[in-house]
Order: structure tokens, then C-alpha cells, then sequence
């Protein structure tokens, strides 16, 4: 039986469920929500989703973070660590796509956690937007939004990237639907 | 009627995406109102960052809509696992 991870890997793959394309329910308020923060294994994407963490603890409220670490930046995430994430948090952010397999794989575990119920931020640098859409396209979630950091996120220094962070910050509460502070 | 948009204008932007992880890019005319993408890879080419084959294939083809051709198909690097 084809699971949904392996019709994303194989996008012209059937499986049930596979065409929906509707945003999970968005949060409103992220008080007191266990937030998930999805390191793809790239250069500086935990050190970015910290500095985004930092932010909506502080200013919106969000009660735990649980850190996961994918173990190829590649391909969609492994059906075992979906599950774990699934069952453990509210909210998913999840970074960085700041190459052309990476940012298609960043959209693609976007969807995977949507489908699942999860609203999901997925980040990409601006360079790969093609291939972020592309991939919502093949996927038959042309409408999912993700969020563009600028390129390039690999050499850059802690004030860097606090500022990609704060440049990115409106679009993560956008995508989340998030209209209150705590 | 409006002139169709050039090839070479239409793969521009993802030229250039390609060219960030090492990768180049070529079409060449297959004929018959067709074109057929070929990447290949520079010294620098990151092979893990690779764009995957059906995302290529979406995006080439998207973007060669504007032009007088469809795409035929893409050619990878030898020895892509993607």
C-alpha cells in the first residue's frame, strides 16, 4: 500500500487524501501551544527557528518547543519522526529550503503536517521559490503558502540571522493566521 | 498578436536558481515545437541539492508556456539520483 510520504516522494503516486488542499484549522492564538521547530539539517535553520522561537514565546505566548531534527534535508521527512511530531505538538515551523531539493522537500513536509492537521510554516530562501511552488503544484496544493527568508542563509553570522528572523516573523504569524498577542 | 516570449527570457530566473547550487542550464530545439532541457552539472555543483526530476519537469514546463515551444522533456546529470 503506497503511504502519503512515499506518493510525495513519487508525486504522480494515488493515494487517499492526496489532492486535498485545504489549510489545516489556524491557531488565532499561539498561548499556551506546544510549537514544533523542524531542522532540516542545513546550515543555521535551528539557529533561525530559535530566534524565531525567542519571538513568540515573548510576544505571543507559546507554552513548549520541541526541537526535531530531520536526517536528510532532501526528501520529505521519514514516516516515524512525522508520527512522533504529529502526536506531540500544535504548530509546526520548519527550516531552511535554500536549495533546490531542500526547499522542495521543506514544501512538501509543509503539506504533509497541513494534511495531518498541523498548520505548518515552511521556510525557504527567496532563490528557490520555484521550486517550493513547484512542488505544491505537483503535490495539488497549489494554494499553500510558505515563507521566503533572503538568500542566502548558510553563511550568515547571529545578527544575520536575527535579522532574517525579524524580517520573516509577519509572514509566520500570516501563514499561522496568529492575530493576538499574548 | 503579441511575439512569444524567448526562450532563453523564459529560463532566466530559474537559470539562475539552478546556477546557485552549481548547476547549468541549457535547452536545446528537439523539433516540432518542442525543447528539451538539459542541467548539467559545474565543479561546484552541490549533488545532494539537486532539483527533484518531477519538480523540474513542473517548473520547465510552466515556464516555457510563454514561448513557442513545449517542453519534450529534462535531462538530468549522469548518475542523478533524484
Amino acid at each position: 500500500m503506497t503511504t502519503l510520504r512515499e506518493a510525495l516522494l513519487d508525486p504522480t503516486g494515488a493515494v487517499e487524501g492526496q489532492d486535498d488542499s485545504t489549510l489545516s484549522a489556524r491557531p488565532v492564538t499561539l498561548k499556551g501551544l506546544t510549537v514544533g521547530l523542524l531542522d532540516n539539517t542545513k546550515p543555521n535553520a535551528m539557529h533561525l527557528l530559535d530566534e524565531i522561537a525567542a519571538d513568540l514565546e515573548r510576544d505571543y505566548g507559546v507554552a513548549t518547543f520541541k526541537r526535531y531534527v530531520k536526517d536528510y534535508f532532501g526528501t520529505p521527512i521519514k514516516d516515524e519522526l512525522f508520527q512522533q511530531i504529529v502526536n506531540e505538538v500544535d504548530v509546526v515551523i520548519t527550516a531552511v529550503g535554500d536549495c533546490g531539493s531542500c526547499s522542495a522537500a521543506t514544501v512538501a513536509d509543509g503539506i504533509l503536517f497541513e494534511r495531518a492537521g498541523i498548520p505548518t510554516v515552511s521556510i525557504t530562501s527567496d532563490s528557490f521559490a520555484m521550486s517550493g511552488q513547484a512542488m505544491a503544484d505537483v503535490q495539488g496544493f497549489p494554494g499553500f503558502r510558505f515563507a521566503m527568508v533572503e538568500h542566502p542563509m548558510a553563511s550568515l553570522d547571529a545578527a544575520q540571522i536575527r535579522g532574517r528572523a525579524d524580517d520573516i516573523m509577519p509572514e509566520v504569524l500570516r501563514i499561522l493566521g496568529v492575530t493576538e498577542e499574548a | 498578436m503579441a511575439e512569444a516570449t524567448s526562450v532563453d527570457e523564459a529560463l532566466a530566473s530559474f537559470r539562475e536558481m539552478m546556477a546557485t547550487d552549481g548547476y547549468l542550464l541549457t535547452w536545446s530545439d528537439a523539433g516540432d515545437g518542442k525543447a528539451v532541457v538539459k542541467i548539467e552539472a559545474t565543479d561546484g555543483a552541490c549533488e545532494d541539492c539537486l532539483v527533484p526530476l518531477p519538480i523540474m519537469t513542473n517548473i520547465m514546463a510552466k515556464a516555457l508556456a510563454p514561448t513557442a515551444y513545449e517542453l519534450d522533456h529534462v535531462e538530468l546529470p549522469p548518475g542523478a539520483t533524484h
